[in-house]
């Protein structure tokens, strides 16, 4: 998928401070948005860092190291967010079970819709442009 | 004397300290269980977590939300921090497919944002069924985006960012458990390619990607394409959707 002949990678440090300027400036931004209507600095940043490199500005080797390193860990990373019900267990002893049972509903809710919508669009997408489902 | 050790345990050395530990034990569950379901070291680590604070406020007869806030909180906070450049760095597995991403962007925005809608109001209908409180029902909403963008979201509406966690962690638990069985139910093999890759990143996150690339490459960059677009698009419609019909 890569085009570029992979160029070596940025210095660690460089790469680290790449994404701390854009996580800085993304901060900012989502400051500025209501509290009604949050908008997640990590949304921002992820946004931003895709728009970079797609407009060449940042090139895949001066963050990619750093960030299939991050995304390695992010499993680890997620424990204290789940870790984080120990503060809320009133909740699940009222409804834990209910809900548990409308996660596990919703995942496949998530699934057929997405999967059904996208078919549809799709198939609309074919017509129109008469091509057929990718290769 | 003993007043020093709380102090001490006190610091960010205990949070991140079983926040290491849990996680390993999942690890190793994972392990020697060949991957049995229920052993999902993510899933494992927040189960035992909670039990170890639980177990440790008995002892100290304290509360559990007490003990997680004093003890677990200052090093589960610096653990939690580094979820920012990690959730940011998802730019780059999407930036790897852009050749695809940019051939069907619009298709994909048009499935994410419909489908994400539909998916919100039939949450919303399954969460009355059962009787959730409103608190919960807003926690479910954000569930399909990934974690880090969920949590402020579920907040953002009222909800509880702990549930919304939680649901997100089961998430790719249920798909990890019941991908195959629900890839031949559904007849995903035979839909659109596209279409596959972007539900399985949607509805299992991660580990929804890694089902979807076992599918083919286009399924594989389209889950990637996934987490980043349906988190955009949670980001926009929960708070609309929660405006209008909550």
């Amino acid at each position: 998928m890569e085009k570029d002949k992979q160029p070596k990678d940025s210095n660690i440090y460089v790469q680290m401070g790449i994404f701390a300027a854009i996580l800085f400036v993304s901060q900012l931004i989502s400051d500025l948005f209501p509290k009604s209507f949050v908008v997640p600095t990590s949304l921002i940043a992820m946004i931003l860092l895709y728009i970079l490199l797609a407009c060449h500005i940042v090139k895949l080797h001066q963050v990619a190291k750093f960030g299939d390193f991050m995304i390695g860990l992010i499993a680890f990373l997620f424990v204290p967010s789940g870790i984080q019900l120990a503060a809320h267990l009133d909740i699940m002893k009222k409804e834990g079970l209910q809900d548990i049972i409308v996660i596990i509903i919703s995942t496949i809710i998530l699934l057929v819709v997405i999967a059904y919508v996208g078919a549809l669009v799709m198939g609309i997408h074919h017509k129109i442009t008469g091509t057929k489902d990718e290769d | 004397m003993a007043n020093t050790i709380v102090t001490n345990l006190a610091l960010p050395f205990t949070g991140i300290f079983i926040s290491l530990i849990v996680y390993l034990i999942g690890m190793w569950l994972t392990k020697i269980s060949n991957g049995f379901f229920l052993f999902n070291p993510l899933l494992v680590g927040m189960v035992l977590g909670i039990v170890i604070l639980a177990i440790w406020a008995k002892g100290t007869g304290s509360t559990t939300a007490a003990v997680y806030k004093k003890f677990y909180l200052p090093g589960g906070n610096m653990i939690f921090w580094f979820l920012n450049p990690a959730t940011m760095a998802f730019a780059i597995p999407l930036y790897r497919v852009n050749d695809v991403f940019k051939k069907y962007w619009f298709d994909i925005i048009v499935i994410m944002f419909v489908g994400g809608f539909i998916s919100l109001f039939l949450i919303q209908l399954v969460s009355k069924l059962f009787g959730l409180s409103a608190a919960s029902t807003a926690s479910m909403l954000p569930q399909a985006a990934t974690t880090a963008v969920a949590m402020p979201i579920a907040a953002g509406v009222h909800g509880v960012p702990a549930v919304t966690a939680m649901a997100c962690i089961l998430n790719a638990v249920v798909i990890y458990a019941l991908a195959e069985f629900l890839i031949k139910v559904l007849g995903l093999k035979k839909l659109s390619a596209v279409a596959t890759g972007l539900s399985l990143g949607s509805a299992g996150h991660t580990v929804g990607s890694v089902k979807a690339l076992s599918l083919g490459e286009v399924q594989g960059a389209m889950a990637a394409v996934a987490v980043v677009i349906v988190s955009l698009a949670m980001d926009i419609l929960v708070p609309i959707y929660a405006h209008l019909f909550m």
